[in-house]
């Protein structure tokens, strides 16, 4: 299997990104692949705190860009799964540290190790987000279920085609099966007619991603709970193999079924 | 006189025979004029055998970005104009020939024609056989006829008619050179804003509705964009 870059992006700010791409991330190693997060974000660095590795840094990205040190000693290993690694971005500098033409060479070092670069892209249609485009070759989309999210999806489902990088697929992000059943939210299928992208994975909202996010452990490294089903799902999916899209139950319906509280 | 042609970069705006300050006057007057159609677009300049010096170069570089419209290409047959051209930092080649612009199957050369006579037969258009994500904005002289959905966001702004085969969404507007007997139809009409020559209309007058998923026309009547059912005959 050749060595995959996939993008995690989105238009729109706040939806998921970093957990999509962290727990991607996870998923992939748990599945035995040999795996590393790269954070796009460059000045605005969030990985490393979600993954709960902000206190490993010592080098980042642009460092190794510039010069400083080797790709080697910019790679932080995390212990929780067999081949996972991070590669963490510089905080006191902007998008312009780091050209498309850089993010490219650096995947294709990247490439001569790893089975998987997942790159954080930050939000938005400018520089940052062309620098983590430049290297892809499979874009992941990010949307809420949620209007101005579709809007902003469908534009840079745009961006990407123009860039010949698509096509793209959909993570729907924080879908809760109920309030689509009572028309409050998009539906998958609302979603996928506005933009008719292929979906790769349903997150269903997931009260453990909060904690999880603040303690710094992906709830798809030990989780059974819904979003990390939903993990585990894409990750088998970016593998090549082939899983039925399912939206993952909610607990509290699992709880109903089994008639406990 | 002046002529304005798609391609697929963006406008192709041709220079004719008469001097150079009468087709800047000229010129002048059809952005004025068609400053909705203009305003946002790419284009580029075919100057023909015309021998422009460095200050007529900058003087219709100021003007279209007077009228926001971005120069990407100036087209001479003079070498000394096509040279100053570039040093001004502009392509002096399309990609696409003029001719292979505008899409026909049986491979004739698309007909020129002259701004404002969209309707006349055999003049040229745009097929679009895809969906309009938001932010793409198609814009031709002639008409545009897109295959698929046009989405929220997305613009279609057409010399001529607008036809979408599909749910239209996004702004269209049709007769953006002046018009008025323009159409826009679409299988489904859900626009943001509808325009037609100077006329608009916009999603509010509009309201969305569950029972227009039928194919409709907008037309101007009595200086008012009408949206009428398409009935089988």
């Amino acid at each position: 299997m050749h060595p995959i870059v996939v993008t995690i992006t989105s238009g729109k700010g706040g939806v998921g990104k970093t957990t999509c791409a962290a727990n991607t991330g996870c998923a992939l190693a748990l599945l035995q692949k040999k795996v590393v997060v790269i954070d796009g974000d460059i000045g605005l660095r969030n990985l490393d705190i979600v993954m709960g590795l902000e206190n490993r840094i010592v080098y980042d990205s642009v460092d190794v860009i510039e010069g400083r040190c080797r790709l080697r000693q910019a790679l932080i290993r995390d212990k929780r799964a067999p081949e996972l690694y991070l590669l963490p971005t510089a905080q006191t500098r902007d998008k312009t540290a780091i050209s498309p033409q850089q993010m490219v060479q650096l995947c294709d070092e990247l490439r001569k190790e790893f089975d998987f670069i997942i790159i954080d892209s930050p939000a938005g249609i400018e520089q940052g987000f062309h620098t983590c485009l430049a290297p892809a070759n499979r874009v992941l989309i990010v949307t809420n279920p949620e209007v101005s999210s579709v809007r902003d999806s469908d534009r840079v489902i745009g961006l990407v085609e123009s860039q010949e990088k698509g096509p793209a697929h959909l993570i729907i992000n924080r879908l809760v099966k109920s309030r689509v059943k009572r028309q409050e939210m998009l539906s998958m299928e609302d979603i996928v007619e506005v933009l008719s992208t292929e979906v790769i994975g349903v997150v269903p909202e997931d009260e453990n991603i909060l904690m999880s996010t603040n303690r710094g452990h992906p709830v798809a490294l030990n989780g059974q709970t819904p979003a990390a089903m939903a993990f585990h799902d894409i990750a088998r999916r970016l593998s090549g193999e082939d899983v039925p899209l399912q939206v993952q139950q909610s607990t509290s319906f699992i709880k109903r079924l089994f008639g406990r509280g | 006189m002046i002529t304005i042609k798609g391609l697929r970069e963006g406008l192709l705006i041709v220079f004719g025979e008469e001097p150079w300050l009468i087709q800047m006057h000229e010129l002048e007057g059809k952005l004025e004029a068609n400053a909705h159609f203009f305003k946002g677009g790419r284009i580029a300049l075919d100057a023909k055998s015309l021998v422009l010096t460095v200050d007529d170069l900058q003087r219709v570089i100021a003007l279209l970005t007077k009228y926001e419209v971005n120069i990407w290409a100036i087209l001479a047959q003079n070498e000394i104009t096509s040279a100053r051209a570039q040093k001004l930092g502009l392509a002096t080649t399309i990609a696409t020939p003029p001719r292979e612009a505008a899409r026909q199957d049986n491979g004739e050369p698309a007909e020129e024609y002259a701004v404002g006579s969209p309707e006349a037969e055999g003049t040229d258009g745009l097929l679009v056989r895809r969906r309009v994500r938001s932010g793409q904005v198609l814009r031709h002289p002639g008409h545009i006829v897109v295959i698929g959905d046009v989405n929220p966001g997305a613009q279609l702004i057409a010399g001529g008619d607008i036809i979408v085969w599909g749910k239209l969404q996004g702004l269209a507007h049709a007769g953006a050179l002046g018009d008025p007997n323009a159409v826009i139809c679409a299988l489904e009409l859900a626009p943001n804003l509808l325009r037609i020559a100077d006329a608009a209309r916009s999603s509010l007058s509009v309201p969305k509705r569950e029972h227009n998923k039928h194919p409709e026309m907008a037309k101007i009547d009595h200086q008012e964009i009408k949206i009428v059912a398409w009935q089988e005959k």
